[in-house]
């Protein structure tokens, strides 16, 4: 399903943020991709995609990443943002939702079909599609945005802190969505009991580099490793406590 | 634009309309801004900042679509500037000049950014001119151009200065958080991604 | 400033007018505009005639009359201080300041009832299937969403501001004011970034995927056709007779 070789990013300042990352995802495959904050999930995210232009090869369901083949391979991944702000463009959430099958010339009504499917594999109620999108809360906002990936289908579909402003119910339901979807999955995450029950295996970005590619059960159960990662931490209060 | 799209890198296309349509969202909310806090429109130009500071930013085809939407939108939505008398009409002419100008002489030339800032405003007052001398016939009054532009300016002073000081504020803004803008600049391709 | 209604003169009412397609509505504003820049100040009849025919319009929408003054009142100044210049020229100046003033408070009128009876995103969808507009059209989409963030950008920072400085001095505010601006239009460009980015990513190929229009119902068109025309009839009769 994918295929990442050797991929390398630098920032414009020269900046290192990726270094030699190779992995592979299955069809139908649910991976975690973990590691602290400015580990460089999400730039492999958007070197996945093609947004940023990396060295190295990423090959999506037999498509090889590069100029002229980006089209084709955005069809293929659907990338989920940290913001759903940043993905909701649209006076309203229908047409933004039915916004990436028209724009790959489905027809007016099967893009309004797709849509509303889209709407209801995420949970969104069908009253909130002729809203604008800021009238929704971050919730709906989130699950808004996921329906505008889910629209196009993608074999692989890859999300950037998905539970980012999410309640307790929000996460369950996201968590139930994500379950019932078939495409293969790769998660970016700090979130880690979101993503125990959904995958089985875990990639771990630290500073750019992919320093475990391991069974999630493994990683889990291995507290030493998890903090050398930065997966977890241990808060340390001072002595005489709050004063305030 | 619509045709030239077509051609080009879909992904650096939708980038600049977006960063296009922020900067024209800008134009229409500042000037909401000055006037609810009973600053002059017409001796501030808030309008025009933000349209100038697009001109830096993305190529002249956007550049140019922003000032002409800004102020007939902003007619439609607030009432101001009025399509009756034709001031957004105007408007629409001068900021569209002094966008694509500024652009072509910053993004395109790679000009200085003093220079670049320069030719716009001359620009912009030579719209001024031909809109005075239109409007001078209209109104049977006669009267040599330059003196209707002195006056505009005399009155206008504070806006200019606050494109002076505003524009290289908001554009140095922009760069530092989309430093793609620098490098395309430095390469003078019509690719702004 | 509410994210989302900053900038809406729509008077929502539920009337003939606001109801009549949208398309209909730009044909009798189209008819309408004709006969205004057509009708002469003197004499005065066919300019009346037009005025009334725009409050018959603005009755019809049921649009309380402070929506047509709020619309009116700032182009007082605009439309008066040239009017009153004129006053003090030649006879061809104060003619030309009549018609100028005439025609101003008409367009503006007309303009003031169409903003009121229709929303501007609706409008902004049908420009969008005209062939040389449709690309501004696009464009005047995402100035419309920009506003939105921006207003919700602008009132959080607000909030911010409001419960870290309560009482700034003159010199703190204007500094930071300043500052602040810099860093929001910085935000917002790094936003507007991952905005192009999504729209690249579903495929944006130059141009938004046009809405479909729906029919267009005959009596809806009838109604725009026969108000546009009646109104360019007006205009230009004014004008030869």
């Amino acid at each position: 399903m994918l295929e990442v070789n050797g991929l390398s990013y630098s920032y414009c300042d020269g900046g290192t943020a990726l270094r030699d990352i190779t992995f592979s995802i299955a069809p139908g495959e649910r991976v975690a991709l973990l590691g602290p904050n400015g580990a460089g999930k999400s730039t492999l995210l958007w070197c996945l995609v093609g947004v940023l232009r990396g060295e190295g090869t990423v090959v999506v369901a037999g498509t090889k990443l590069a100029p002229g083949t980006e089209h084709e391979v955005r069809r293929k991944i659907g990338l989920a943002f940290s913001e759903p702000d940043d993905q909701l463009f649209m006076p309203t959430v229908a047409r933004d939702v039915a916004f990436g099958p028209r724009a790959h010339g489905a027809s007016p009504q099967e893009a309004d079909r797709r849509a509303r499917l889209a709407a209801q594999e995420v949970g969104l109620d069908e009253s909130l599609l002729s809203r604008p999108p800021h009238e929704l809360s971050s919730g709906e906002r989130r699950r808004a945005a996921l329906a505008a990936v889910l629209a196009l289908s993608p074999e692989l579909l890859a999300l950037d802190e998905p539970t980012n402003s999410l309640d307790a119910p929000g996460r369950a339901a996201l968590a139930s969505t994500l379950a019932s979807l078939e495409c293969a999955q790769l998660i970016a995450t700090h979130d880690l009991e979101f993503v125990r029950p959904l995958c089985r295996r875990a990639l771990v970005l630290v500073r750019g580099c992919l320093v475990a590619d391991e069974p999630l059960a493994n990683l889990l159960a291995d507290q030493r490793r998890l903090t050398e990662y930065g997966l977890t931490a241990t808060v340390v209060l001072p002595e005489r406590g709050p004063t305030r | 634009m619509v045709a030239k799209a077509r051609t080009r890198d879909p992904l650096a296309l939708a980038r600049e309309l977006s960063l296009a349509g922020l900067l024209g969202a800008l134009g229409l909310l500042l000037p909401v801004g000055f006037h609810a806090l009973g600053w002059g429109g017409k001796i501030f130009l808030p309008m025009h900042l933000p349209v100038l500071v697009a001109g830096f930013v993305v190529g002249p085809g956007a550049a140019a679509s922003v000032g002409l939407i800004v102020p007939l939108l902003s007619s439609l939505l607030t009432g101001m500037p009025p399509m009756s008398p034709p001031l957004a009409l105007l408007m629409s002419a001068e900021l569209t000049v002094k966008a694509a100008v500024a652009s072509v002489l910053y993004r395109r030339l790679r000009l200085n950014f003093w220079v670049a800032l320069a030719g716009a405003l001359i620009a912009d007052w030579a719209v001024l001119a031909l809109a005075a001398v239109a409007a001078g016939r209209f109104f049977a009054i006669h009267a040599p151009p330059v003196r209707y532009v002195a006056a505009a300016l005399a009155l206008s002073w504070p806006g200019t200065a606050l494109q002076i000081i505003g524009a290289p504020l908001g554009v140095a803004a922009i760069e530092r958080r989309v430093p793609r803008l620098v490098a395309a600049r430095r390469r003078g391709s019509g690719e702004e991604g | 400033m509410s994210p989302g209604h900053v900038l809406d003169l729509y008077v929502k009412r539920d009337s003939p007018l606001h109801r009549l397609d949208d398309r209909a509505k730009l044909v009798g504003l189209a008819g309408f505009l004709v006969g205004a820049l057509a009708a002469p100040a003197r004499p005065p009849w066919a300019a009346l005639a037009l005025a009334a025919a725009l409050l018959g319009a603005a009755a019809v929408g049921r649009l309380p009359p402070r929506a047509l003054v709020r619309r009116l009142v700032p182009l007082a100044l605009v439309i008066g201080g040239p009017f009153a210049l004129s006053r003090l020229g030649g006879a061809a100046t104060r003619a030309a300041g009549e018609v100028f003033a005439v025609r101003s408070f008409l367009v503006a009128g007309a303009f003031g009832v169409l903003m009121a009876v229709a929303r501007p995103a609706d409008l902004l969808e049908v420009g969008g299937r005209l062939p040389l507009v449709g690309g501004f059209a696009a464009l005047s989409e995402f100035i419309l969403r920009g506003t939105q963030l921006l207003a919700g950008e602008v009132v959080r920072t607000n909030r911010a501001w409001a419960l870290r400085a309560p009482r700034p001095g003159l010199r703190l505010r204007v500094g930071a004011l300043t500052a602040a601006s810099i860093s929001l239009l910085g935000r917002a460009a790094a936003r507007s970034e991952r905005v192009g980015a999504a729209m690249a990513l579903r495929g944006f190929d130059g141009r938004l995927p046009p809405v479909p229009p729906g029919p267009l119902p005959l009596s809806h068109l009838a109604a725009g056709l026969a108000f546009g025309f009646a109104t360019l009839l007006l205009g230009v009769l004014g004008r030869w007779l």
